[in-house]
């Protein structure tokens, strides 16, 4: 199972998805689109101890974290 | 007599343990609590060791390769770091929304490991005298 985090009031909303499923993946990538589009950045981890931006949906990217737009304070 | 104690040793542990079980799960189900157990699974081993015993943790910005230090809180708790380490100037950003601080600097760590400038970009100077 693949998981898609969200930051939110709630510390975080987890939506796990299994990538062998094609409307599991579909609501996934939907949901990238969403959040991305409304200005969250999306950061997964591809090895231990290093992190990179998610540009463009990816099934295969087993966690990735949703953090929203940044200003500042 | 040794067997006698052996066994309360063992209802001790087995009760502290329940208790850390209990602690852990009421932690989890408050944003606060949730919030700082995905900090800790975001962190490196060296970052989540330096802001459990320092209250800190330190990263390395993803353009420039200068070092910031994250203190706990929610706002205006970023500093640049000179080459020996002391706090220069304070950065404030912040991710928009209500979150609980774990997921602030959560997010000020991926900013400025993966995307520094456009944090700096949008971020305001404060002095850290308070942060020391």
């Amino acid at each position: 199972m693949a998981v898609q985090i969200v930051m939110d009031r709630t510390g975080d909303s987890r939506y796990p998805f299994d990538p062998a499923s094609a409307a599991e993946v579909a609501d996934a990538e939907r949901r990238f689109r969403q959040l991305t589009g409304r200005g969250f950045t999306a950061a997964a981890r591809v090895a231990p101890g290093r992190v990179e931006i998610i540009r463009s949906f990816d099934p295969r990217v087993e966690e990735c974290v949703f953090f929203p737009r940044l200003v500042g304070g | 007599m040794f067997g006698v104690l052996r066994s309360e040793q063992r209802a001790l542990r087995r009760r502290r343990a329940v208790r850390r079980l209990f602690c852990h799960h009421r932690a989890d189900r408050t944003p606060a609590g949730r919030a700082r157990r995905l900090l800790q699974q975001w962190l490196t081993p060296a970052q989540w060791k330096q802001f459990s015993s320092r209250g800190y943790f330190d990263v390395t910005g993803s353009d420039s390769g200068r070092r910031y230090r994250i203190f706990t809180g929610s706002a205006m708790n970023v500093c640049l770091l000179d080459e020996r380490g002391r706090t220069r100037r304070g950065i404030c950003f912040v991710p928009v929304g209500d979150l609980p601080a774990g997921d602030v600097m959560l997010a000020q760590k991926l900013a400025l490991e993966l995307c520094e400038d456009s944090a700096l970009m949008v971020a305001r100077e404060f002095i850290p005298r308070a942060l020391g």
